[in-house]
């Protein structure tokens, strides 16, 4: 029977599952271990291979047999079979072998609904808008082999099934945004197998000489603020991420987290608060950036006793957070076990540094006029501010302060830091960002890898811990303005950014700046909507009181909604058009039913019009007329315009009535 | 009623397709049943697969990605009940079959909408009759074999049109029952010969009978001869007035006769009548039937075949 022939599939229809197939495994090509990929192509190959020579087709053996090969292979490849990368290639294995057993309609359907899979495990690696519609666009191809082998005959057109399947897809798009904006979203993970943390560029929680220089290669956002009112000062904008208590005279650390909380009294406000909107991208690190100093009035985030602000969790997604934050503040109070603690030194502070500070000393012993001669030093002595520094592998500090004196900020800030320790003040680095640029479009600032800064924290008696910049004395322009990342080669001064552009260069500009202004919208408002976003997004609509029992009914209700919404589209779409001028003799035909003359089912118009005629002869003249002008615009050969104006005005016009039986 | 069993009586809840005063039927809402087919529970399955992997891994996207398949899931929902929804079915016809053959059925099935349908497959039970596409406004015919077991009328049972596109996600059909039957002869009994002997008698005359049937010869006119047997070719060859001559008792008449059968049971009577029945008409020889209660008058030719099967068929039916 034709049924059970209509279960295989015809080859052109598996060219291009195979072809789709292969479509949907290359972005994953860079993430596999190489010879996984290799596998997976080759089994591809070798299957687009026995579609033209059947008779390599492989038997249930040999699958079974290169199964067992894949998996191992796998195995070996990864170490395990679990978490992320590892079940992609396992996932990635099933669908290519499962193309190698692929005959009937059910196989092809197994195939596209392992492909849908796949393709959401893209997301674990890649989120970008392009992706998304390159995923998209594949999706609606595997969907449109489904409909094509549900349908008898082969369509006129090839784009036929695509077009069907792209309009199914549009009319679910509704649904999926009901359940996207309104599905709850977790703030832990279910399980944590393979939830591995990315590798990514970005600020450490240990720092050596280098690492800041390393990092402003880079020209990946860190994060991006968008102020509420009032912008501070670029000099004034030092964003706090981490403070490095301890040293072994080689690089700077914490050994121990500081206490969260209880700073609250040791701030002295400044001005106004500033208030601002940090959008960050997932550095998979608990601390939050914040401008100095934070106040601890801050939305879902905690702060330390070093006025850091603190994620309860990793941030492994784009996040967004408020903050307040007074610039021109210090932190009044200090432990004196913490002032003690910022005393201690490395084992390598040499005589030639004690000396250093002696003559210092003898200009004054207060904490200030310290701070003054030595900031006065580095800006006076031939100090070179660079971004690719020599290394400094015995002892960096006293390389750096006596051999060379080339140095990127945190070879200054380190220096400065041990010395004023030498010195007997406390002092602490702090490790964070400067500055930021500003894009026009979306209104906010962008702070990048290369904007990574390192200064020192100062106790001075009365005041509390004051921020002195080293940097900033020897290269004012670093402050004030953005470093030129990817510049420069060893030993060379940096070039800052200049305001000045020609006009290409400031259109070019305009286009970085659309572009970042709409990833930071799609970052933030896709990537990163959260559970905190839904609240407020809920909140704005006045829906918050749904937060309990009720958010199940609105999503239902609004998903029954779109799919009524469809379905009346389905049933309008089918409909016949009924012709107007059938429509209007069916008026006719209604009025003269009206006084009890109904047309029967097998009476044609003329029938009608002649028994009418001969139950009613008063209305004859104008029942013929109108039977005579309904069948010469019907049947007739080319109706003009003023011939359907004189039916359908007659129709109008006809009003008969009843007569009545006693007249 | 109280006799039904459990399920019959829950048949007797089934909606069927309604009549469309047209002596056909139609599939309106009321009359669609639909629920997923197992690719639809699979996707159902991988889908939320996909969203546990999503939720865990945080990835929005995925989200996305699995919420658009959802919302494709269910909106295949309506298409499939679209697809199906305002056909209409009108029996066409059916050639008679002998029993332990397939009756195949012929149903006529209509869109009578803008919307092209595809997909759609005629089935009883476990038999699938065939599958069609049926663009806008458009009339095809569909088969439907059904094996025969018994001889009488078979009534096609109640049928089901069915789809599953658009994505094979999602099974809508409809019950309907269309007035049609095939006329079911009995089976060919497989040996056998007709009791042809028994009742032959030749022809008193011998072979120059007076019967009509077969040309015998030619013989001068004489006087009374109907003109209509006179050789009017022979005669324009100038070869004078000659009579053709026929007889008819010298060839076989089959008397096909239940009387005249072995002492078997009705059902193999009718069997071998079927096979005598087919023998005579292969032989293009003369045959009568006479079965209890029905009479056939000799005759040969495609429609006394179909006479005499046709009451071999219905042989002690409720007529």
């Amino acid at each position: 029977m034709k049924a059970t022939t209509d279960q295989s599939l015809t080859p052109g229809l598996q060219l291009q599952l195979y072809l789709l197939t292969g479509l949907v495994l290359l972005p994953h090509v860079p993430h596999l271990p190489l010879v996984v990929s290799l596998f997976l192509f080759a089994a591809l190959g070798w299957r687009l291979a026995s579609l033209r020579l059947p008779r390599l087709q492989p038997g249930r053996w040999l699958l079974a047999l290169v199964t067992f090969l894949g998996v191992l292979l796998i195995y070996t490849q990864h170490q395990t079979l679990l978490g992320r990368d590892a079940g992609v290639s396992l996932l990635s294995a099933m669908l290519v072998l499962k193309t190698l057993e692929v005959r009937k309609r059910r196989d092809l359907t197994v195939t596209v609904f392992i492909a849908y899979f796949v393709i959401v495990t893209h997301f674990l690696y890649n989120q970008s808008f392009l992706l998304l519609i390159y995923l998209l666009t594949i999706l609606i191809g595997h969907t449109s082999l489904l409909l094509t082998i549900h349908r008898v005959t082969p369509a006129r057109h090839f784009y036929e099934p695509y077009r069907r399947t792209f309009w199914i897809c549009l009319q679910a798009l509704p649904i999926a945004l009901i359940l996207f904006v309104l599905f709850p979203r977790l703030t832990q993970p279910l399980w944590h197998v393979g939830v591995d943390a990315g590798a990514r560029t970005g600020l450490s929680e240990r720092v050596s000489p280098g690492t800041i220089s390393q990092l402003i290669q880079s020209s990946e956002v860190a994060f991006r603020v968008s102020f509420k009112d009032k912008v501070p000062p670029r000099e004034s904008r030092y964003w706090r991420a981490l403070v490095m208590w301890d040293t072994d005279g080689y690089s700077w650390f914490t050994r121990k987290e500081p206490p969260l909380g209880a700073a609250d009294q040791a701030l002295i406000p400044g001005d106004e608060p500033i208030a601002y909107r940090v959008f960050l991208e997932p550095h998979h690190q608990r601390w939050l950036y914040a401008l100095d100093l934070p106040a601890s009035r801050t939305s879902n985030a905690t702060l330390t006793a070093d006025f850091l602000l603190r994620a309860s969790v990793p941030v492994s997604q784009p996040k967004q957070y408020e903050a307040l934050s007074y610039i021109d503040s210090h932190i009044q109070s200090s432990p004196p076990s913490q002032l003690r603690r910022a005393l201690q030194l490395g084992n390598n502070v040499t005589p030639r540094q004690r000396a250093l500070v002696e003559s210092w000393q003898a200009g004054g012993t207060d904490a200030q006029t310290i701070v003054r001669i030595a900031l006065a030093y580095f800006h006076e002595q031939p100090f070179v501010y660079t971004l690719n520094p020599p290394t400094y592998p015995n002892n960096p500090v006293e390389q750096f302060l006596f051999e060379s004196r080339e140095g990127f900020c945190e070879h200054y800030a380190s220096a400065f830091t041990q010395l004023m320790r030498v010195a007997g003040i406390p002092a602490r680095m702090v490790i964070g960002y400067q500055g930021g640029e500003y894009n026009r479009l979306g209104d906010y600032y962008t702070i990048r890898n290369y904007d990574a800064h390192a200064w020192s924290e100062v106790w001075i008696e009365q005041q509390g811990w004051v921020r002195v910049d080293p940097t900033a004395a020897v290269a004012p322009e670093r402050v004030r303005s953005a470093i030129q990342p990817g510049l420069g080669s060893i030993g060379e001064p940096i070039r800052f950014v200049l305001s000045e552009q020609g006009w290409l260069g400031s259109a070019l500009g305009n286009v970085a700046m659309l572009l970042d202004a709409a990833e930071v919208n799609w970052r933030m408002w896709v990537l990163g909507y959260s559970r905190d976003q839904q609240f407020s997004l809920m909140r704005e609509f006045g829906l918050d009181f749904l937060f309990g029992g009720g958010w199940t009914a609105i999503t239902l209700g609004l998903v029954f909604g779109v799919l009524t919404l469809i379905g009346l589209r389905l049933l309008k779409q089918g409909e016949m058009k009924t012709p107007p001028v059938v429509r209007c003799y069916r008026l006719f035909c209604q009025r003269m039913a009206a006084i009890g003359l109904a047309r029967t089912a097998h009476e044609g118009p003329l029938d009608f019009s002649a028994r009418s005629c001969r139950q009613r002869p008063d209305l004859a003249t104008q029942i013929q007329e109108i039977t005579r002008l309904y069948i010469g615009l019907r049947y007739g050969n080319r109706p003009t315009p003023s011939q359907w104006r004189a039916f359908s005005d007659r129709v109008k016009r006809f009003r008969p009535r009843r007569v009545s039986r006693a007249g | 009623m109280a006799s039904l069993s459990l399920p019959a009586r829950l048949l007797r809840f089934r909606r069927h397709a309604r009549n469309d005063g047209h002596g056909g039927v139609v599939i309106r809402p009321r009359s669609l049943y639909i629920i997923p087919t197992r690719q639809g529970l699979l996707l159902a399955l991988v889908l939320g697969l996909m969203l546990a992997g999503s939720i865990n891994y945080g990835s929005n996207l995925g989200h996305l990605i699995t919420f658009l398949l959802a919302g494709v899931w269910l909106s295949t929902i309506l298409h499939t009940w679209r697809n199906l929804l305002g056909i209409s079915l009108r029996a066409a016809q059916v050639t008679p079959v002998f029993a332990g053959q397939d009756a195949v059925f012929q149903v006529r099935i209509s869109n009578h909408s803008r919307l092209a349908r595809f997909g759609l497959t005629l089935r009883h039970k476990r038999f699938r009759g065939e599958s069609t596409d049926l663009p806008a406004a458009e009339t095809r015919l569909l088969h439907l074999s059904l094996p025969t077991q018994h001889r009488g009328l078979l009534r096609l049972p109640e049928i089901t049109l069915q789809t599953i596109y658009p994505l094979g996600l999602f099974r809508a059909w409809s019950y309907a029952e269309l007035d049609l039957c095939c006329l079911v002869y009995p089976q060919p009994a497989t040996t056998g010969t007709p009791p042809v002997e028994a009742n032959y008698t030749a022809s008193e005359d011998g072979d120059r009978g007076v019967g009509a049937d077969d040309f015998v010869g030619l013989r001068g006119y004489r006087l009374g001869d109907s003109p209509r047997h006179i050789d009017w070719k022979a005669f324009a060859r100038q070869r004078g007035l000659l009579s053709k001559q026929f007889g008819g008792d010298r060839t076989e008449r089959i008397e096909l006769d239940w009387d005249l059968l072995p002492p078997v049971d009705t059902e193999q009577r009718l069997s071998l009548l079927c096979r005598f029945v087919l023998q005579a008409e292969g032989e293009t020889r003369s045959y009568s039937l006479r079965i209890p209660g029905v009479v056939i008058e000799p005759g040969q030719g495609e429609q006394h075949k179909q006479r005499c099967l046709a009451a071999l068929a219905l042989y002690g039916g409720t007529a």
